[in-house]
Formats: C-alpha cells, structure tokens, sequence
C-alpha cells in the first residue's frame, strides 16, 4: 500500500497526515503518545523573529463542537526554536514544517532567509492570517495583494518549499488562492481558524479576555471541506486540507475532494493518539476498498451521475 | 519521578454524590505502576466516544487505589459548567477516556518534617492524595502533617474527609462561623503562624485564587517554604495549546506566561508571585473564574464569589 503524497516544492511526504500549526507544540509535547516519526509531517507552532508572550487569559473557551482560542501567536522565536527545538525534531525522523508570521512583508522575509539551509527544516508554511501593521492592521491573508507581495518575498528569500496558509475570513477564498499561487506558493494550507465570540450571559462578559477568537474543531469542518474543494478547482498547485478533521472519515472526505495531505489539529486536544488513528483508518480504508495507492482517492470526489457502480 | 504520560480508557466503578453539587468518582486505572501520579498531578477526563462535552476536563488526582491489578483513581469534583454537570450523570459502567498523569506536582523538602496543607473549598483534593502519599513517612515519624482546612459551612465538611486521620493537627474555618474558626484560612493561619519554627515548615496550598495569592505573599513574609497549586481552563492539558497561560514574575521572567499544564499546577510561593495574574484579574472582561474553576480541582461557587474574604 502506497500512502505517499507529494504536497508540491518537491517535498514527498511517506503519508498524508501532518499536525497543525499551534496543536501539536514543537513536536515533544505528543511525544509520550506519538512518534512524530510515523507521521507524514509535523507542521510547529508558528514562529516570529522575536519571542512573543501572546494574550492575556482566559485564552480559550469550548464552543459547540469546537472550541475558540485567543492565544496570541504566544512562541519562542526562531532563534530559540533552531538551538532548543529542532534538535528534538531532527532526531525523529520527520519532515518538519515551519510555520511563520510576521507583521511586516519584510519579518515574512527575514524569517524565511533565516530558516533557509536550516538542517532538519524541509519546509515552511506561511501564515497571513496576521494583521499588517502598515496597512492599517487589515490581515494580509484577506487582501489579495498583500497575500500575494508575502508570497514573493518569502520565495525569494528561501529555496524552501513554501506553503501559503490560508484565512477563511475571506468573502472568496479562491480569488486569494489564485494570486498567492501567481506569487510563486508551492502549495496551500487551508483553513486557518474562523473568527469567532462566545458570550456569559451571566456576567454579560466576553468569555476571552481578547473578546474575540479563532474557532475550530469539528464545527469549522463543513465550511473547511467546501473551501478546499473550491480552491482545488481554482489552482493547480496542491492543497493540504484543515479544519475539525477528528477521524479517518473526516480526513478521507477532505482527499476525496482534492486535498492532496490533511493537518489534524484540535482533535489532538482530544485525542492525542488522533493523527496515528486517522492514519490507521486511512489505511483500513483502503484495505476495504482495494485500493493500493493513495493517489487513487485524492480528487476522486463523484458528482451527479458518477456513483460507483 | 514523573510517570509516563498514557492514554487510557477507565471504567466508572463507583460515583455519589457526596453533598450537593460534589461528586466523589472512583475510575479503573491502566495497571501499570509507570502510570502512578505523583501528588498535586492531574488527569485530563473526557466521556469515551461522545461529543460533549467537546473537550477533556483537567482534575486533580484526590486518591488512588493500588490493590494490584484493580488499580483505580479517585476523583472528587464540583459541578461548576457544562462539562461537570454531564460527567455528574454518568453511571457505573460508563468509560471515560484519561489523558495522564500530566503536569508537574508537589516536590518533597527532606530538612522540612512539619508540613502544612493549607487548603480552601475544593483545593482540598490534590492536598488529600498528598497526605495519603506520605503515610509511610508518618508511621516512621519523619514528618507531621497539620491541616488548615476553610469552607463556607459545616455542610462542606464531608470535603474533609480523610484528613484527621492523618494530621496531628486538624483546624478548619468556615465563613459562617457554624464550625471551628470564623474566618477564611488565611484568617486561621495568619493567627498560628507563631507556632511554627521557618526552618522546619513547609507548606503545601491549594484553593481559590485570592487564597493562594495571600498565601504565597504569606509564606514569603514569614519566610515559610510553599508549594501551591493553581487550576485554569486547558484544552490539551500536555502543553501544547497554551490555552492555560498564567502570567507568573519569576516562572518565567517577567511579563512571561507559563503554562499550568506544564510548568505547573505546582509552583513555589516564588514563583507565584503572581503580578501579571493580578493584572489581568483587574479587567473585568476576563473574569471567568468561576468558569475555570470547572477544571481540574472545581472550587467551590460560594468561595469564588466571596473571593475577597478568602
């Protein structure tokens, strides 16, 4: 059985199932209940050139099937994370993904220069789901141009393979991913967390201290798998999917529909066996199915008229 | 000295309600003396293949049972959210999904044989399993155990059980005066603090947030050596999802979140000095204490909402 997956930048992953950027730590968190070296990447905590304390508590809030969070990108720093980290990491045996923000097109560049020729570091994912301080704080990822001007310059700044992880927030998704993908993305991740509130009624007080968070968990699942189906449609490079997957079943529907890897994120929270289940059930999967290369399943999404028969 | 953290699936053998709104659960334990929590761990606890609630719910172990092979955990908790009130219909028979044990727990001072467990409302729980930890040392007369126990009333009182068995000294307040000392345990132990010689003290608390920032500024001032235990909302429970960040001055520099799951629940009263908590407390938007005290050991309602006095 073949799980191997190419996620674009000649980057080859041994099977489709990554962590999520901010659910999984830098890998020695989920040690004690899984190897990191069964998966087919471990994406890290997203990183910042300095080290960021993040928000005030409370931070999160459990929400109907899923919970919000306002953490606040709270992280270590690059340098931290290259001298205490990555040697844990390196030593797993694991594609490792850097996921990195920044509040100017210029951080995004830097850090990108930084991790470059990084050993043990095989990719980075990007996150533009940050507010751009020199444009009046809008998030880059919600506007098509400063999306687009963070991809160019991380491309240029690194020989890395460069995944643009993309924000929901959007009113089209697939008009982003079309010019983030003319930037020069090897590839996209997609969804971020949706913007989300949560009240006590009580106290008549927000029940995060910074009002507002992202929301995820199964609950996000639904509008993550349509967004993936529709940027699939809309770009040629390949698309990891994110959003509430918990299972097998979840994750299969998000390759069904075109994703070429899936991220599991809060459902670790949970579960943290969670990535090394989803894994299993792939493969029963495709012991049921008979089907010998994973492959075979991404983009095989039948619509009207194409049942099996 | 840390067991290894495990997944495990635990069945529900016994579960009563022990006064209004408090619930004792004893849980079957993976066999395995490497899973043993040392005191003032947690486990994370959610409902085996349901959706709610949604996340798993820290508690601190109150007991274990270690007949060999019928390894068990006791865990005694207040109804205090969503998450308790459906846990506290569960039945016998039920399983629980268990995450543990996490978190950093309470650390012995060999040249301190008087020990102090200085617990408020609920904060009882990790204090209980620490005393019954030291049984062995008892019995060889190693160390003393003096309990300074509050509560709103005597109704609380079954809270306390197992207590007197094992402490040479057994002193409780309650809010109300109905029994023992008028007072919060601060009030209490403020006034006996003479008895006490620095050098050979130590003190282990667990309660509230007010409490256990005028504990902390308590042992400091009188020079007394601490270990407290805090509780906040988690998500993970494993360090992961930094969703449990306390701002602690020397935990981790100043102005730097820690986070409970991991560096703690257990800091030292040093540690604790806790300016940036303070800070945060002082807005009123992120007042969610009561919510949070839906975690590992729920505190009494009654007691967070005379925070003050405490």
């Amino acid at each position: 059985m073949n799980l191997s997956v190419s996620i674009g930048g000649g980057l080859t992953l041994k099977n489709p199932v990554m962590t999520a950027s901010g659910t999984f730590g830098y890998g020695e968190e989920y040690s004690p209940f899984v190897d990191p070296g069964l998966l087919g990447a471990v994406v890290v905590k997203g990183l910042s050139l300095k080290p960021r304390a993040g928000n005030p508590p409370p931070r999160i809030m459990e929400t109907p099937s899923g919970m919000l969070n306002a953490v606040g990108l709270q992280n270590i720093g690059v340098e931290a994370f290259i001298e205490e980290k990555l040697p844990f990491l390196r030593s797993c045996d694991v594609p490792v993904i850097v996921n990195i923000f920044g509040e100017t097109v210029e951080e995004y560049a830097r850090l990108a220069g930084i991790l470059d020729g990084v050993d043990g570091v095989h990719g980075l994912e990007v996150n533009v789901s940050c507010p751009n301080i020199k444009r009046g704080g809008i998030t880059f990822g919600a506007d098509p141009a400063a999306a687009a001007e963070v991809t160019r310059s991380v491309k240029e700044a690194t020989r890395l393979p460069v995944i643009v992880k993309l924000t929901p927030n959007v009113t089209d998704i697939s008009a982003i991913a079309r010019r983030v993908e003319e930037a020069g993305a090897d590839a996209l991740s997609l969804i971020n967390t949706l913007r989300g509130m949560s009240v006590d009624v009580e106290k008549r007080t927000p029940h995060l201290a910074m009002v507002t968070g992202g929301l995820s968990g199964p609950a996000v699942r639904p509008v993550a798998l349509r967004m993936v189906w529709e940027v699939r449609r809309a770009v040629s490079i390949p698309v990891i999917g994110v959003g509430g997957i918990a299972e097998a079943r979840d994750a299969l529907e998000f390759l069904i529909v075109g994703a070429s890897a899936v991220q599991i994120g809060t459902a670790s929270f949970i579960n943290p066996r969670a990535t090394l289940d989803v894994l299993d059930g792939i493969r029963q999967y495709m012991n049921r199915k008979g089907i010998a290369h994973i492959g075979e399943i991404i983009g095989s999404l039948r619509t009207c008229g194409e049942e099996e028969a | 000295m840390t067991a290894t953290r495990q997944v495990m699936t635990g069945t529900i053998l016994s579960h009563k309600e022990i006064l209004p709104g408090h619930f004792r659960m004893t849980v079957s334990w993976a066999p395995s003396m490497e899973t043993i929590p040392s005191p003032g761990q947690f486990v994370m606890v959610r409902r085996r293949a349901e959706d709610t609630p949604f996340l798993p719910r820290p508690f601190s172990v109150y007991d274990m049972d270690l007949t060999e092979g019928l390894e068990k955990v006791i865990l005694l908790y207040r109804v205090a959210g969503k998450g308790t009130e459906i846990f506290s219909r569960m039945k016998r028979g039920e399983t629980l999904s268990l995450i543990g044990p996490l978190g950093r727990g309470f650390t012995a001072v060999p040249e301190k044989p008087t020990l102090l467990l200085v617990g408020g409302g609920m904060g009882v729980v990790p204090l209980h399993y620490l005393a019954r930890t030291l049984t062995d040392r008892l019995e060889k007369g190693e160390v003393s155990l003096h309990a300074y126990l509050g509560c709103g009333n005597s109704n609380f009182f079954p809270l306390f059980r197992g207590f007197k068995s094992l402490c040479s000294v057994f002193r409780v307040s309650t809010d109300d005066g109905s029994v023992g000392f008028k007072g919060t345990v601060m009030d209490l132990l403020e006034r006996e603090v003479h008895r006490y010689d620095p050098a050979r003290t130590m003190i282990y608390g667990c309660g509230p947030r007010p409490m256990l920032t005028r504990l902390a500024a308590f042992g400091i001032r009188n020079g007394v050596t601490g270990q407290l235990s805090m509780e906040e909302r988690m998500a993970c429970g494993v360090g992961a999802c930094l969703g449990c960040a306390v701002s602690l001055k020397t935990a981790g520099g100043e102005g730097n979140y820690v986070r409970v799951c991991r560096e703690g629940p257990v800091f030292s009263f040093d540690e604790f000095q806790d300016s940036g908590t303070r800070k945060v407390e002082e807005c009123s938007v992120t007042d969610g204490f009561v919510k949070r005290s839906e975690g590992k050991a729920p505190k009494s309602r009654r007691m967070n909402n005379k925070r003050g006095q405490i």
